[in-house]
């Protein structure tokens, strides 16, 4: 009979590895990161790491719109359109010693990718000629510009502009310009500043999220991803020569959570300050003074108006704007009654379609006429139609088709 | 706020536990890992769905809304189910392990380390933390994104006010129909969550676009639940499928879809993916019961967005490799091959398919696709995760235990990839507005992918890397 030899049992592995190997790897995603942050600011610093000149800013009231349409707005110089030639063109005089800042930063959105956005600039070396740089658009924003190898950006910056040729899309909003000195820490903190951006609730969030910035050069999650990678490599090259090599899975599973905790705190920070102007702005409000609140408060308390003098539900109601943000919102607020607007397209309902009874709502919408005394109403050519004004309103009317 | 909203909210919650309840199969144990999670999950998603059911049914023999006509027949079922399964219970109340547990011992980290359970009690606290925030947001903010109120709230409000459902139709149609049909941008968009946005103002007792976006907040809860239940029941441990479910709940887009309810693309993603669970834990004891749950989430799935249909048949490679185990996965594989030679043949007639355009013009937006999936703050790091569980458990993916899930999200990802490259929906990636959303249905399974094949890796580098011990 053999000797009885002892059982050998593969003992379970506890959920999570001894604290001091989840602390290695967790200190190893630290150094990975800031690993990957030294690099990237080694390649990206465009001249000295430690320049004794201070960033300059241009404001927006220090632009002119030369070419286009437009004009202040706010805080901001507003692009609404281009000029016969397909081209907007704002200009400032600048006085910048092209040495010290070798980046250019625009503080300004709205941008189409499909656009031409270039930088021009003059300089004191060749008074006489003109420069340019294109200019990268990112979900609407101008990507900062580096200068710091472009043979034309020497001497001293007498005058900037920014240029734009082709769609606009919607109105390009500029706040201004920064010429920046590119630091090390200006830089960073520049970064850095990006991943804190808060990111409140527009009309895509419910499409797309930037992740604080609109425009990140080095957005949070590709930092972090590589950091995982690294520091998972690392740590593997520990536990191979110690050959302790059982944890790798959790350790991996560890520094992911640890990579998507940090990109939830920043995402959950910017929930609450969402939140709680969320609440400034509705909080405490039934759901009337909600709407009055809301971007389209004068919409909604004229259809409240227009309401009043319609029948009980359900009235066919056709509503026509020029934006197709009033047509869908003025339909919506005029729900239950039998409402008809175009989603899509800016167009008026034939004359044919419309019969007695029926209503319809005009808010700032271009292109009606309507005759008071005879009762007629008008548009697009079409021939007239016997109608009754109920409500007039400056930009906004509601009528009743006879 | 009114006092029947929070009961009236609970309603269609207690009524799918129950129903979950009395289709339970006997022989599981409600102290199964995740049994109490996922009835609770699956149970909200079950009987919301029925509920709108329900309301379709009073519509078509013509009786009006009302708390009364609605509420009060679930009710009465409600009570009459619960009755019959607390009986059933009490029955069984001599074996222990037939009794349900409670809340303190549901909640409880089983037998974790000292880190392990301060990680779990953490990741509770921070799953309230962002449901309280999105719970405030949601009855705080009326209405907001655009498709909610041009063809989804659109429906709602007429429904509500007219106190049944009346038919919505393209625009000649509405021409025609002389006042009968009312109008919206998708008149042809089915009526589920416009009937739970009904019921909420129904008990309610007024019109308020805030309040009645309550069920949002209930089914991102019942995803997160669904899919940490799902989780445990595939074997999963209890802290690995908490974290599974917080990635599930912290994911930010569908966080936004919450927050800015309204759209019926989040709660699409929670009946696929608690269905796809459904299914998973169907392989394990093939019982009927299981089954037509499965049937009552993916006919949900087509009744709550019309890609639904598409999504239900994604499901359709993994029956046939649980049901032919010798040749199933092969069979499968051959069926995306012969998917891909249509796609292409039928992209060449131009068809219209829920208003998509197909064309064989191949041209996807391949750098704004990885912007939207890697670099922009829509996924967090899923899709980084999701090459890297792939990566590391590549050897295992086509085994019994993963190669259902496989072949359900790689179904999924040739839909979308479909979608994006052989529709007009790539123009809508280099925008970055349908892609996301597309997405969004697939996301919360992609994260229960992800973690199973990391489980799976993990247990096959346990069983070749485990210390030796002598017993």
């Amino acid at each position: 009979m053999p000797e009885a030899t002892p059982a050998t049992v593969a003992v379970p592995p506890p959920a999570l590895p001894a604290p001091p190997r989840v602390r290695t790897a967790l200190w190893l995603l630290a150094l990975a990161l800031v690993l990957c942050t030294a690099v990237y600011l080694a390649l990206n610093i465009p001249g000295s790491w430690f320049p004794s000149a201070t960033s300059k800013t241009l404001g927006f009231r220090d632009f002119t719109l030369t070419r286009g349409t437009g004009g202040q707005q706010g805080d901001a110089l507003v692009v609404t359109g281009v000029d016969a030639s397909g081209t907007a063109l704002i200009t400032a005089n600048s006085d910048l010693r092209s040495s010290d800042f070798p980046l250019i930063a625009w503080n300004a959105n709205g941008f189409s990718e499909l656009a031409d956005v270039r930088f021009l600039w003059r300089s004191d070396y060749a008074p006489g000629k003109l420069n340019s740089a294109p200019l990268h658009v990112s979900a609407g924003r101008l990507l900062p510009l580096n200068l710091a190898h472009n043979p034309a950006w020497v001497g001293r910056i007498s005058g900037v502009a920014l240029t734009v040729r082709g769609p606009l899309g919607t109105p390009i909003h500029i706040g201004g310009m920064t010429a920046k000195t590119g630091g090390l820490r200006e830089m960073a903190g520049d970064r850095i500043s990006e991943w804190f951006v808060f990111e409140r609730w527009s009309w895509s969030s419910i499409n797309t999220l930037s992740g604080a910035a609109e425009a990140q050069e080095l957005p949070l999650s590709l930092l972090l991803a590589a950091a995982v990678v690294i520091a998972a490599g690392a740590w593997a090259a520990l536990a191979w020569r110690r050959r302790r090599m059982e944890s790798l899975p959790v350790v991996l599973a560890v520094l992911f959570v640890a990579a998507w905790v940090t990109l939830d705190a920043l995402w959950t920070f910017n929930l609450a300050r969402q939140v709680a102007e969320t609440r400034a702005q509705f909080g405490g409000k039934d759901w009337r003074e909600q709407h009055l609140a809301s971007e389209d408060g004068p919409l909604f308390a004229f259809i409240e108006r227009a309401r009043a003098r319609l029948p009980a539900p359900p009235a066919r109601v056709f509503i026509v704007a020029d934006a197709a943000y009033f047509r869908g919102r003025g339909a919506y607020h005029l729900y239950p009654h039998n409402v008809f607007f175009d989603p899509s397209n800016n167009t008026l309902p034939a004359a044919s379609s419309l019969k007695p009874g029926d209503f319809l709502v005009v808010y700032q919408r271009r292109g009606l006429q309507f005759n008071a005394e005879e009762k007629r109403l008008r548009w697009d050519g079409s021939p007239a139609i016997a109608a009754e004004a109920l409500l007039v309103e400056p930009g906004a009317a509601l009528f009743k088709i006879l | 706020m009114g006092l029947l909203l929070i009961p009236g909210l609970a309603l269609p919650w207690l009524l799918g536990i129950v129903v979950l309840l009395s289709l339970r199969a006997p022989l599981r144990s409600p102290s199964a890992p995740g049994e109490v999670a996922w009835i609770a999950g699956a149970g909200y998603l079950s009987g919301a769905f029925l509920l709108t059911l329900w309301m379709r049914a009073l519509s078509l023999v013509g009786i009006k809304f009302s708390v009364l006509a609605v509420g009060g027949p679930l009710l009465v079922a409600t009570i009459v189910l619960g009755w019959w399964v607390w009986r059933r219970n009490t029955a069984a109340r001599s074996d222990s392990a037939q009794r349900l547990p409670s809340l303190r011992q549901a909640l409880s980290a089983p037998e974790l380390t000292p880190l392990a359970c301060a990680i779990w009690w953490a990741l509770l606290a921070w799953l309230a933390l962002r449901f309280a925030l999105l719970g405030i947001e949601v009855i705080t903010r009326p209405l907001y994104p655009w498709d909610a109120w041009i063809q989804w709230a659109t429906k709602a409000r007429v429904w509500y006010e007219l106190g049944t459902i009346v038919p919505f139709a393209r625009i000649n149609e509405w021409l025609a129909a002389n006042g009968t049909a009312w109008f919206d941008a998708s008149p042809e968009y089915p009526p589920t969550m416009p009937l739970l946005q009904v019921w909420s103002c129904l008990v309610l007792g007024r019109w308020d676009d805030a309040l009645m976006n309550g069920a949002w907040w209930q089914i991102a809860v019942a995803m997160t639940l669904a899919v940490y239940a799902g989780l445990r029941s595939l074997g999963v441990a209890a802290l690995t499928a908490l974290v599974g479910s917080f990635l599930v709940a912290s994911l930010p887009l569908a966080n936004v879809h919450v927050a800015l309810a309204g759209y019926a693309d989040l709660p699409l993603a929670a009946w696929y993916t608690t269905a796809a669970l459904a299914f998973l834990r169907w392989i394990q004891q093939r019982d009927w019961r299981h089954a037509a749950l499965i049937v009552l989430l993916l006919v949900a799935c087509t009744q709550i967005k019309n890609p639904g249909y598409f999504w239900a048949l994604t499901l359709v490679p993994a029956l046939v490799a649980v049901l032919l185990p010798r040749h199933g996965v092969r069979i499968a594989f051959a069926g995306f091959a012969a998917a891909i030679i249509l796609m292409v043949v039928v992209a060449q007639f131009r068809l219209s398919v829920f208003n998509y355009q197909l064309k064989l013009d191949f041209d996807p937006a391949w750098a704004e696709l990885a912007q939207s999936y890697f670099l922009l703050g829509n996924w967090h790091l899923l899709w980084f995760g999701v090459v890297a569980a792939s990566a590391v458990a590549w050897r295992h993916l086509l085994e019994p235990a993963l190669a259902p899930i496989t072949l359900i999200v790689g179904a999924g990802l040739m839909f979308l990839f479909f979608v994006f490259a052989f529709t007009n929906a790539s123009f809508y990636i280099a925008d970055q507005t349908t892609v996301n959303r597309a997405t969004l249905h697939l996301a919360p399974l992609m994260v229960v992918f992800m973690v199973l094949a990391w489980n799976e890796f993990a247990n096959g580098w346990r069983a070749t890397h485990a210390p030796l011990a002598t017993a």
